[in-house]
């Protein structure tokens, strides 16, 4: 993906306090079109806060938040952002096709326009057999599907996702992920929240890791990686009692059971088998991983609890 | 385990104190309520009086002694309409006003109007006595009725007592005896004369000052007419009787002698009549039921009301609104679309029921339309506001519920949905003065009982309507909660 100079979506700065404590202090990103950016924290980080702060369901108390689309610059809502609450925003006793008309007659899209949308979202979604049934008789990713569909009726050019796939099953998950690629390939911007490192690592094209209040990491994950842990891969070795021998370019754990080798690309391997071969006793097990999201996620919030 | 179950039932109610208020404290408010409609009200019957209109078409010593005399009843609360007036005879036009007010005002159970040239002996000329009631208290007819022929009984004992006293001597040398004995069995009159005697006798107050204890007990037992009790207030007479009999004062023992016969009744001929006019019932058919439908249809209104404004709640707990203050529409369609979706819904609710009491029930509802329409709105309005204003100020749908249990039922309760206002004390209709429940059915009550023209609801349209803006205005400002947080 390219990245268009003119950010769609601009934070500068963004200041909140809630409830008593400061959950926002001082965010600033830029969110490009095209653009899917995951939004990644421990609980009570400030994910929500900011997505409520941008929707502008609530009031920063200083800082600025722009959308570059507007007409009217200074604007922190317009016609064009579309939200996605983290529960059910839904009617359940509607039927699919009565709640995508009164979302639709909300965002101010009606007459032919609307049942034209409503046609091409329920394709979208895959609720297409599905219209004249109550969302309460649905399956929990057809409801999450709805609950996308009833979002983009209007074609925002912003689309915020406050944890979309929390409770479906990986077929439904996926397929959100497509719709959301359709989206993004249509030029919408989309900025989602989620626990799901997975999704985050294969599906997003930035990722932002947010911690009491303050963003402390911004990129690609290769790059988060290298800022937050060096190397990228790295070579594990577990023995079944202490080793006292050393290894040449392996790092050994206090009781000397493990030892773990940074490497930077898969063409170092050969070297670490050659130094692991010349052990005089057999280790129990040999790991080569990658490092993922979860470790650059511990890396910069650490292992205690947050609530 | 059945330990374990009743642990987990006590902490989920100690942890949860609405339920706690709805268990205990609910019960209790409702008892208060209704202990207070009933000691002050309709069950004790000795506490409260009966609320009474005087007219007088005119200024005249019977009129102002029948005044006085119901004054002094202490079972009754009366006031003059026309203390302010000008002592000269009113005219029909004034009078009629004077008593459709009063009756309008809801303030008064009866209204009695006293006729002009009322003679000092009813025996002389007929007197006619209106008794006006809106029918609301069945009791106070009966209970003044009976006051009112006492006074007339006494009057005419009294009359006929003075009548006797007039020195008369018969061809025989006896004296008249009489005695009467009234309603209220306190007046026996005699006179025993005889030239040249100095023995006189007036007319005695009780008959005790005259008869014997054992006359007056065959006396009470001679009464055909029923138990006459002497000295005290008796059970309604008929009408009143005397004793005439002429005594030989010769032989002064020959009283008893009198006594000891039966007496021979001898009526008194008054011409006292009582008419009771009930101007409303005249151009209806069923008011009351009319009331009970606007009683309630209030009260399921407030319920409704509030389930549907739960909805918001609902929305919030969903994320639904913040999808909606996301959209186009702003927080103020929100609140001002769902007050309105209330609204109507209350109108077609309120409709419908009165629509059904037309059907069955004859309670006149095309020829009151006007009024009913301009009391089915505010009231809606008003409610609608309320309901609005509770789910704006509880935090979640079960907190509404247990509040709403608790504020419409006892609004109910005291305004008049569960128990009719006019049974109510003063004191218990004034503390309803503060439910929409009291201001609308007053009003209904002038509609449809009253047959009062739209333009006697002002009172009822501001204060609901009042309410209606005032509790509007509150839910938007609460409502500010969900726009910033």
């Amino acid at each position: 993906m390219t990245e268009p100079l003119s950010p769609i979506l601009t934070l500068n700065n963004v200041r909140k306090k809630y409830r008593g404590c400061e959950a926002l202090k001082g965010i600033s990103l830029q969110l490009f079109p095209g653009e899917m950016l995951g939004f990644f924290g421990p609980n009570g980080a400030g994910k929500t806060t900011m997505i409520r702060c941008i929707s502008g369901l609530l009031k920063p108390d200083s800082g600025q938040i722009r959308m570059q689309i507007s007409a009217n610059s200074d604007a922190t809502k317009t016609a064009r952002l579309g939200l996605v609450p983290q529960n059910l925003a839904v009617y359940h006793d509607l039927t699919v096709q009565q709640n995508l008309e009164v979302f639709g007659r909300l965002e101010g899209v009606t007459g032919r326009p609307l049942q034209t949308r409503i046609a091409e979202v329920l394709d979208w979604a895959a609720l297409k057999d599905r219209t004249r049934s109550l969302v309460k008789t649905l399956s929990g990713g057809m409801q999450r599907r709805l609950n996308i569909a009833c979002s983009v009726l209007h074609r925002p050019s912003v689309l915020l996702l406050d944890e979309p796939t929390v409770g479906v099953d990986p077929q439904s998950r996926e397929r959100i992920y497509t719709m959301l690629d359709d989206l993004t390939a249509q030029g919408a911007a989309v900025l989602l929240t989620t626990h799901q490192l997975d999704e985050v690592e294969t599906r997003c094209h930035r990722i932002m890791v947010i911690d009491h209040g303050t963003i402390v990491a911004d990129g690609k994950l290769p790059d988060l990686v290298r800022q937050t842990i060096g190397r990228p891969h790295r070579v594990f070795v577990r023995f079944d009692q202490p080793y006292h021998q050393e290894l040449a370019a392996f790092s050994f754990d206090e009781h000397r059971t493990s030892a773990m080798c940074p490497i930077d690309s898969m063409q170092e391997l050969p070297q670490v088998l050659a130094v692991l071969k010349q052990l005089d006793r057999e280790p129990s097990q040999i790991d080569v991983r990658s490092f993922g999201l979860q470790d650059v996620f511990l890396a910069l919030t650490g292992r205690s609890l947050r609530e | 385990m059945i330990l374990t179950i009743l642990r987990i039932m006590y902490l989920r109610l100690r942890n949860n104190p609405l339920e706690l208020l709805l268990v205990f404290v609910m019960p209790v408010i409702f008892f208060s309520i209704f202990a207070a409609i009933f000691s002050n009200g309709i069950a004790t019957g000795s506490d409260k009086q009966l609320r009474m209109a005087v007219v007088c078409v005119e200024q005249t010593p019977v009129g102002t002694e029948l005044r006085e005399f119901l004054e002094a009843n202490s079972s009754l609360q009366c006031t003059s309409l026309n203390d302010n007036l000008s002592t000269q005879r009113l005219n029909d036009v004034t009078v009629s006003s004077l008593i459709r007010d009063a009756q309008n005002s809801g303030r008064y159970d009866l209204v009695i109007k006293l006729p002009c040239d009322i003679p000092s002996d009813t025996t002389q000329a007929p007197v006619q006595v209106t008794l006006v009631t809106d029918g609301q208290n069945s009791m106070a007819v009966a209970m003044v009725s009976s006051i009112v022929k006492a006074f007339f009984s006494q009057k005419q004992a009294r009359a006929f007592a003075a009548k006797l006293l007039r020195p008369q001597t018969n061809e025989n040398d006896t004296v008249e005896v009489a005695a009467e004995t009234s309603s209220l069995g306190t007046l026996a009159g005699i006179e025993m004369q005889k030239p040249n005697d100095s023995s006189f006798f007036h007319a005695a107050k009780t008959p005790s000052d005259f008869f014997s204890e054992s006359q007056i007990q065959q006396l009470m037992t001679t009464d055909e007419y029923g138990v006459i009790r002497v000295g005290e207030m008796a059970a309604v007479v008929p009408s009143r009787w005397a004793l005439q009999k002429s005594v030989d004062l010769a032989q002064p023992q020959s009283l008893n002698a009198v006594h000891q016969e039966v007496p021979a009744p001898v009526e008194i001929d008054d011409d006292v009549s009582l008419v009771v006019e009930n101007p409303q019932a005249m151009s209806q058919e069923n008011p009351r039921i009319a009331m009970y439908a606007a009683g309630i249809a209030v009260l399921f209104l407030l319920f409704s009301a509030t389930g549907n404004a739960a909805a918001l709640l609902e929305e919030e707990e969903s994320g639904t609104l913040d999808r909606i203050l996301v959209s186009k529409a702003g927080l103020f369609h929100i609140i001002s679309g769902k007050w309105l979706g209330i609204l109507l819904l209350g109108c077609v609710q309120i409709s419908v029921m009165f629509l059904w009491a037309e059907v069955i029930f004859r309670i006149q509802l095309w020829q009151h339309l006007d009024g009913f329409a301009v009391m089915t709105i505010c009231t809606a309005a008003a409610t609608s506001s309320f309901a609005m204003l509770l789910a704006t100020v509880c935090k979640s749908r079960a907190q509404l519920n247990a509040a709403s249990v608790v504020i419409i039922l006892s609004m109910s309760a005291v305004g008049g949905s569960m128990i009719p206002r006019f049974v109510m004390s003063d004191q218990m209709k004034e503390i309803g003065k503060w439910t929409f429940n009291a201001w609308a059915l007053d009003g209904y009550q002038k509609v449809f009982w009253y047959q009062s023209p739209v333009s006697s609801l002002q009172t009822e349209v501001m204060v609901l309507l009042g309410s209606a803006v005032v509790l509007g205005m509150l839910t938007l400002i609460f409502s500010q909660r969900w726009k910033h947080g």
